[in-house]
Formats: C-alpha cells, structure tokens, sequence
C-alpha cells in the first residue's frame, strides 16, 4: 500500500464528534463522555489531534501529560484510531511519530518530559509489534486493568527519551 | 431673541443634538401665545428627527397647529412632508413638498427631498422636472447635469439625455477638475453610450465607443471591449466580433461563459436577435449548449475550440467543458475527454461534480424556443439520455477498477482512498439524478461505511431518503452530519430546512439560531438578516399544520424597496450611473422575483382556503391560529402562547351565549393585547380580499410567470368575476402554448371554469356575447365543448409516451366527472406507461392513487401503481 498524505487538526467542541467515530471504529472500549471533554478543553494540538486526509478525518491521537512526583513527567497515550478503510498507510506512524518530535522538543525537555507510555492489550499483537517498531519497549503486565473485554490483562509499552 | 431664533433659519435645527433640542423647544413654546408660529414649526422639526416613540404624534400635532396658525409657512409644510416620508407615505409627503415649494419656489433642499421622492415612487416626469428646476438654480454642480440627464433617460427620452450630457461636458475646459477624474468620466462616456444602443443605434454606438477609446478616457476595458463586440456583431462585423472577443479571453475572462458565446456567434455568425439573447443569458453555459446547431456549425466551433482556444488556454475550465459539449456523446473524443475531465476532478475531491456533468444532459427545450436546449431536470429524461447512459457507464467501470486495485482503468498510479469515495459519492448523485434512490443510497452507504467522518456523505444521503420519502430519517441522518461539524453553516442550515419539512418549527429553530446572533431573540435576528428561505419553509409548515400565518417575506421586499433611497443621491454623485439604472430597472421588477411570488402564492392559498373553509377561522377549530399569524417572529413563545389562548378562548365561549356574533371579535381583542397586533389585523381581514391585493401585485409585476395566473384565476372565480377568471386563463395558457403540452393546473382549471363559471346575472348582452365566445375560444382551435376538450386531450395524452403524471391524472378526473370515455378508458390513462414518464412525484404518486381508487373498477390498478410507486419511494409510508 502506498503513503497518503495527511495534515493534522486540532480536535475542538465542534468536530469532537468526529473523534467519537474514530475511536467507536478502532477500539474495543467506549470512552465516557468526560474523555471528550478533557480532549476539548485541554485544546493542545500537539498531545490532541485530528489526522486529514483530503479534508476528510481519518484518525487521531489523544495524549495527556503524567505528574511522576516533583521532577520527570511523561506524556500518556489515552488513543490512537485509524478510519480501517485507511490502515497500513503510515497514518498512525505519522501521528504517533509527531508526538514523538513534541516531546523531545525544548518545550517538553523544560517541563522533564521524561518518556511516553501506554496501554495495550495483552492480545493485541499488532499494536504492540507497531509500537516496538517505533521504538517503544514492553514493559511490565498489568493484570485486570480492562474491565469489559477479554482478556482484561495488559502491557505497559514505554519509549524512554 | 425673538423672531431671530424662530425664523426659517430655525429649520437647520434638524442637525441639533437632542439636548438642545429640547431646550430649544421650551423656548420657542414661551413665544407661542405671541404667535412665533414658526418658531414651534422649528421646534417641531428637530422633535420630528428624534422621534422618540410617542412623539411622533406629538410632532404632527404641533406641526398641524402650526399650520393652523400659517398656512404659508415652507418651513410647516417641509416638515409635514418629512413627517409623512418617516411613515413612508410617500404621495402624501410629494403633496406636502410641493405645497412647500410652492411658497418657497427656490428652496433647493426641499426640492432635492422631492426629487428623490418623486425618483422612489417612479414619478419620472416629475423627477426629470424637478431636476431641471435644481439644474436652472444650481448649473455649476456637476450632480446637477447628472441627474436632470437621468431624469430624461428614465421618462424614456434618450436623445435628450444624450444632449445633456453633451452640453455638461461642452461646458467643461480643458483640464478641469471634472475631466481628469478618469473615473467618472470614463463612467459618464460609457452611461451615454448604452443611451444611445439602447435604440438599436449600434452603429452610433459603435462609434461613440471607439471615439472615447481614442480620447483615452475609457477605464474599464472590459466593458469597452464587451461593448464593442455586442455591436461588431450586431452590425455583422463578424471578424471584428471575434477579435473582441477573443481579446476579452486573452485579458483573463476564459471563465465568463458570455464571452465564449460571444465567440462563438461571431465564429458562425449568427447576429439579431437570437444573439441577443443569447448573450444575455446567465450562467456556467455557453452557445453550444444553449442553441440546437446543425452539424457544420457543431463542426466549425469544434475545429475552432480543438485547435486555438484548448492550447491557447490550457488551465481554462470553461473551455475544458464547452469542448465537451463540441463532441457527439461516445465518439471517441467525448470518451477521452469527459474521462478526463471527471478523472481529474475525482482525484481533487469535488463535490458538485454530478450537478456539474448533468448539465450535459440538454435536451431540446419544450417551452419556449424549440430551436434551444434546456437541462434535462426529470428523472426519465436523464434515465434515456445518452450522455448520462455515457457517463454512469464510465463511473460504474472506475468504481470496479478503484474497488479492486485502487487505480484507475488502464492507468498505474495507486488512488488514495478518498478517490473512491469521490467516485461512489458521484455515482450515487447520478442514481439521484435519474430516480433511482435505493441504488443511490446503497451507493451512498459504502462511502459511510469508508469513511464514516465525511459531512457531505450525510448531506447527500439525508437528501435522498427524503427523496425516498422518509424525511424524519432524512432529518436523523443531516443531524448527524451537523454534529461532526458545528462549524458548517451549510448543513446546520440543510438541517433546519429539513426540520421545517418534518413539521418541527421549534427544533428548527433552535438550530438555525445556532448561527443566529445571540445577544436579542433569534428569530428577530433571523427576521433582521432576511432569511427568506426560512421564512417560507416555516409558513409551509405551519400551514400544513393547519396555523395560518402571514409570511414575513413581504416585509423584506419593502424593506429592499426602501433601500432604494441610499442610491439615488449615492450613485449620481458617483457618476456609476449605468450600474444606478439596473439597480432601478431590477427594484422595478422587484415584486415579481420568484420569492416574492413563492410568498405570494403561499398567502393567497392560505386566505383562500380560509374563504373556503370559514368554519376555521370562526368557530376555532384551531383555537391558535392567530398566535400563529405573528409566528415568524415569535415562535419560541407559541406553546406557552398556545396555552394562554385556549384559556382566553373559553372565556369568550362562555359569552358565546349572549353575542354569538361578537365572539370572535372579543376572542381578537383579548389575544391582541399579549402580541403583535398584525397578526391579528390579518385575520380578521376578509380573506378574499385580502387574496385580491396580492393577487394584484402579481398580475402587475410577474405577467411571465405561471403562479401569477393561477393565483388570479383561483381569486377571480371566487370573487365572480368571469371575464378576469377567463382573462387569467388565455394568459396561462398562452405561457404554455408554444410548447404544444398544457400544464395539469392549467387543464384543472379550464374544467372548473366551463363546469362552475357563471357571468353574473343582468350583464349586457354584448358580454355575454363576447363572453360565450371567448369561452369556446379557451378550448383551443379544435373543440366546441368541453367534452370534445377533454376527449381531445385524452388523444393527446394517449399519442405522448412521456406525459406529465400529473397531467394524466387531471385528464382522467375530468373524463370521470363529465362522463367523456369509460371508466376503464380513465383510469389506463393513469397507469398505462407505469412511471416510465415525466413528473413523478411522491405527491404526483399519491393524488394518482388517490384518484384510481375513487375510479369505478379501478381498485386493482390503484393496487398495482401503489406498489409501482413503492418500489421508488420505497421508504415512504404512504403506499
């Protein structure tokens, strides 16, 4: 398959209906109404955003930033979704890739953006291979995080910076 | 002090601040007991410009003493005039200015008050003579020439417009001031040249133009050369024509359609008339496409087009699409090159492609000019033409090959998924085009299924299964669309529209508020912005809701009318005096634009059906109709309003008893005080009346259109006026005769006419005569009665595969109602070509099916159409 082209966009009170679309048709979980809400309030392009593609939205990511005690904090993946009919065409990469370059940017190293982590399903083997391929390394499981699928089990993935 | 203050001088107190006015006021009424009449006259003026609320009628009492006390006062009777010109009664205040003018016969502000009063109300003779008067006392300003010239012009006196112009100019040096604005001067020359074409001098015309090109004080060239090709080719310069032309393409205008028609006609010379016309049109079509050429002009303008006009403007649109319409559809150029044209519009995501390439479907025109091409609009003409044959074939072969290898046919370069969405949304536009909504929607739902994020995707699919007939999922799906975006106005307004046609006025109207300014109501923001389609979708539905309301549309049309009056002063001043007489031209016309006639329509229905059914307007069968007269603006009250009323109107029943003709005045009065009065005024209004008036104003202002004849017919038959009812009828006729069909309504009316029109009782005998006539006359050239009428058309009907449904329908009722044929001969002419024909419509369908199951015999059939109709309307519950 061959690269599209894509832009970013911020995500705002507007089109976050867009974001609920995206998630429905990528995730097995369905976030509550209060995720949305953060998302918008927050309005931070560089941790929320909108991937376009020919003025179409096909995917998105959606980050927030971790407090570890005083000093280091890390940037958290809360989502990433690709429309399915868009897969396999580094849209993903690309999103995960920009928030890769926003948190090695001066403005993150200020406030001691320290790594970026997640969550992934113990049996998701194609997020996890996609991960490790940007760099993220497996880390230790967390038994029982998820609450409604099977198997409730997880990873956590991390790219220290 | 004393009469020093209180003189004429006074009369500029109109510019004084408010403070001292008042101040000013309280003084001058100390010397009123000592008769400084004009003193109070003054006072009167400066109240009169700040006329708080109730001291309008302050001011006119005080301007009627004071011409109690002088009649001869200017000052008095200028400010009466002004007075009335505030309440817009305009004749009033001409009469007040001249009784003004009268006694101050040089006074230059009162006559510039009237000439721009006499100009409004059209008084152009007037106009043209107050000018001059302002021209003889003020020769040495410039406006003054002007505007004494555009007096003449407008009465219709060209050439002495022409010489005024001439001697203002004469009277300028060389050098002076007026000269060397290049812009008005070039504005002037240009204003006098359309004087003299507007005679058919082209040749003067001609002249003249080129006469100032080589003066050099022509600034606009592309009026210049616009100007000289129109007349080129009238005189049958054709060469010259050309050049102009293709001049006018070379400076940038490769995207006016008018230029290319332009080219065109001189190409194959085609002069008079018929050029005329042509280049008047309006719009993304060129001469190819508007007129039926024979095959060697076909030929020559595509020789023409292939070989200079492509090359030489490569990234030109336009002249991409006028080659298409060059080609015979499936030679082999259409194929290369349509599949060209659509390719490279998939690939940038367009989508009003599908609008776009059905205005390839032309078909020759049938009203009107048969000589010309009209877009084919009805599903079954867009089904069999061989463009659009052409077109869905070429999609359905892109969408096979985009779905299985993401390239298009015969080419390696791998799409991006949005292609095909393109695609799929395009082909689904081409179902819709030709009726086909089920295929149309399942197109549509692969797109969604794609990608689920795109808005126009649940625009389009909201559209068809309205047109499917299920507007409340239309009205779902729009909505959901409207979420992803909040942004896009468009569909937050598609979503209101859909609301109103779902009957739901008050959802509708918290949407569009949405976009409407927050900080006053709404809908007085709505009212203020002039949003007419609105306002006519929400009479609509109140008014099948059974709530009759007047149409705030018509306001609007006085409201443009008054705007007339920033211009008149505006555009002389600025010498854009050609632009000034459109602007006049157009307001003229201003009461018969389809909106106003949609509107108009809409309120003679409404007091017809009021006159007709007059036991809902007394008894209250709905008790609130009259909170819904003033619904346009105040809507969002209703239900609490509705409330009220219902209370209200038990109250007056229970004085039912005593008065029973009183009720409904009481029930008025009591529902008057909590909101607009004018609602009320309206209802309590003679319908018939009422109908009248407006179906006056369209006789008078839209003569061309249809509507207008039908609504006077409707009025007139009712009133009892025969001979208008008959006269309405030839003049809808006439507008439909050309084309050899007759419209259903037309047909409909024809019957009603000879079956219930009566002269009335006691009309001479001449009349009747007359009359009698005349009423064979309307059958047409071939039929003596009615029923050799109706038998005459049902041939008609029988020899034309296509006919109208409508049409067949009425033709039948007809023959059922005055026993012309036999049932059976009735009701085949309904259903004989199922709904392979023109105007099928979800209503069209249903009165069908209404009328087959009122036939004798005809269950069967109705059984049958019903489930025809189904199978197009396959979301509708009414089959």
């Amino acid at each position: 398959m061959r690269e599209i082209e894509i832009d970013f966009g911020m995500i705002t009170n507007d089109n976050v209906e867009q974001l609920r679309i995206i998630n429905s048709t990528s995730l097995p979980i369905s976030y509550p109404d209060g995720f949305y809400k953060d998302v918008v309030i927050a309005k931070d392009e560089s941790l929320n955003k909108f991937a376009y593609h020919n003025g179409f939205v096909i995917g998105a990511i959606c980050c927030r930033i971790q407090k570890d005690g005083d000093a280091s904090s890390k940037i958290y993946i809360m989502t990433l979704g690709v429309l399915p009919s868009y897969r396999g065409r580094n849209v993903g990469t690309k999103l995960v890739q920009s928030v890769i370059d926003h948190a090695t940017s001066e403005e993150c190293q200020k406030i001691g953006i320290s790594e970026i982590m997640l969550h992934v399903q113990i049996s998701n083997n194609d997020a996890i291979k996609f991960y490790e391929r940007l760099g993220f390394e497996k880390g230790e499981l967390v038994e029982n995080y998820y609450k409604r699928i099977d198997p409730p089990h997880c990873y956590i993935l991390r790219k220290k910076l | 002090m004393s009469s020093k203050d209180a003189n004429p001088q006074a009369g500029q107190g109109i510019l004084m601040p408010k403070k001292e006015t008042d101040l000013f006021r309280a003084v001058v009424k100390q010397y009123e007991c000592k008769q400084y009449k004009k003193g109070l006259k003054a006072a009167d003026t400066v109240l009169k410009k700040f006329p708080n609320h109730g001291k309008r009628d302050e001011a006119i009492n005080m301007v009627k003493l004071g011409l109690m006390h002088d009649m001869r006062s200017h000052v008095c009777w200028h400010v009466y005039g002004l007075i009335y010109r505030s309440e817009r009664n305009y004749n009033e205040a001409i009469k007040a200015y001249k009784q003004a003018l009268r006694i101050d016969k040089e006074n230059i502000q009162i006559m510039k008050d009237l000439a721009l009063l006499q100009i409004q109300m059209r008084d152009l003779a007037g106009f043209a003579q107050t000018q001059h008067q302002i021209l003889e006392l003020k020769p040495n300003l410039k406006v003054s020439w002007l505007a004494f010239a555009l007096g003449k012009h407008m009465k219709g006196d060209g050439k002495g417009a022409i010489a005024i112009i001439d001697t203002f100019l004469s009277t300028l040096e060389n050098g002076s001031v007026d000269l060397q604005k290049s812009y008005e001067t070039s504005e002037l020359a240009l204003y006098k040249n359309s004087i003299i074409a507007e005679n058919g001098n082209w040749k003067e015309a001609l002249d003249h133009l080129h006469e100032c090109k080589k003066k050099d004080i022509l600034v606009d060239q592309l009026s210049y050369l616009k100007l000289s090709g129109y007349y080129q080719l009238q005189l049958k310069l054709y060469n010259l024509a050309k050049e102009s032309f293709f001049n006018l393409l070379e400076r940038g205008s490769t995207e006016d359609y008018s230029v290319h028609t332009g080219y065109m006609l001189s190409i194959l010379n085609i002069d008079g008339e018929v050029s005329r016309t042509m280049l008047k049109r309006k719009g993304a079509r060129a001469l190819s496409s508007m007129l039926v050429l024979s095959n060697d002009q076909q030929k020559t303008l595509k020789e023409a087009y292939q070989n200079v006009l492509i090359e030489r403007f490569p990234k030109s649109i336009a002249t991409k699409r006028i080659m298409l319409t060059l080609f015979n559809v499936d030679s082999e150029d259409w194929n290369t090159s349509v599949n060209a044209y659509i390719r490279a519009s998939l690939i940038r995501g367009v989508p009003s492609l599908g609008d776009d390439l059905s205005s390839f479907f032309i078909i020759p025109a049938t009203s009107s000019n048969k000589n010309e091409y009209a877009i084919a609009k009805d599903a079954v003409d867009v089904k069999s033409h061989v463009a659009y044959k052409s077109i869905a074939a070429l999609v359905d072969t892109v969408i096979a090959s985009l779905e299985s290898t993401s390239m298009f046919p015969g080419d390696d370069d791998v799409q991006p998924p949005s292609t095909l969405l393109w695609t799929w949304y395009l082909r689904s536009v081409l179902y819709e085009k030709a009726g086909d909504y089920s295929n149309a929607i399942a197109v549509v739902d692969k797109g969604l299924d794609q990608t689920p994020t795109g808005v126009d995707l649940y625009e389009l699919k909201a559209r068809l299964l309205k047109s499917a007939g299920d507007i409340n999922a239309a009205v779902k799906c729009v909505d959901t669309g409207r979420e992803l975006d909040k942004q896009d106005r468009y569909i937050n307004n598609q979503t209101t529209k859909y609301l109103l046609q779902a009957n739901k006025e008050v959802e509708a109207l918290e949407t569009i508020a949405l976009f409407a300014r927050h900080e006053s109501d709404p809908e007085q923001n709505i009212f203020d912005m002039q949003v007419t389609w609105y306002e006519l979708e929400l009479a609509a539905c109140l008014a099948r809701k059974g709530y009759f309301g007047k149409m705030a549309v018509e306001k609007h049309f006085e409201d443009i009318h008054e705007d007339q009056f920033d211009f008149h002063s505006y555009c002389i001043r600025k010498v854009t005096l050609r632009a000034y007489v459109d602007v006049l031209r157009w307001e003229d016309s201003l009461w018969g634009q389809d909106t106003y006639v949609k509107a108009a329509e809409g309120v003679i229905h409404t007091y017809l059906h009021l006159h007709d059914n007059p036991s809902e307007h007394v008894n209250g069968s709905e008790p609130d109709y009259s909170s819904m007269t003033a619904a346009e603006r105040k809507k969002a009250k209703a239900i609490a309003r509705k409330k009220k009323l219902k209370a209200e109107k038990k109250a007056a029943d229970s004085a039912k008893d005593e008065e029973k003709e009183d009720t409904k005045n009481k029930n008025v009065k009591q529902k008057t005080k909590d909101d607009d009065p004018d609602g009320q005024e309206l209802l309590s209004k003679p319908p018939l009346e009422e109908a009248k008036k407006y179906a006056s104003t369209l006789v008078k202002n839209a003569p061309k259109c249809l509507t207008t004849w039908l609504c006077q017919y409707d009025v007139c038959s009712r009133r009892g006026k025969a001979m208008l009812a008959l006269q309405a009828l030839f003049r809808a006729k006439s507008l439909e005769d050309s084309s050899g069909s007759m419209d259903s309504e037309v047909f409909k009316r024809i019957v009603d006419f000879h079956l219930h029109v009566k002269l009335a009782d006691g009309s001479h005998t001449a009349v009747e005569e007359v009359f009698g006539s005349e009423k064979v006359n309307l059958l047409g050239t071939s039929s003596k009665t009615l029923s050799d009428f109706i038998s005459e058309w049902q041939e008609k009907v029988k020899a034309s595969p296509l006919c109208n449904l409508s049409l067949r329908v009425e033709v039948a009722k007809a023959m059922i109602k005055c026993n012309v044929g036999t049932c059976s001969d009735a009701s085949n002419l309904i259903v004989c070509k199922g709904l392979d024909i023109r105007g099928v419509s979800l209503q069209s369908c249903l009165e069908a099916i209404n009328t087959l199951k009122s036939i004798n015999g005809a269950e069967k059939q109705a059984q049958e159409f019903a489930a025809l109709a189904k199978s197009v309307y396959s979301l509708s519950s009414n089959f």
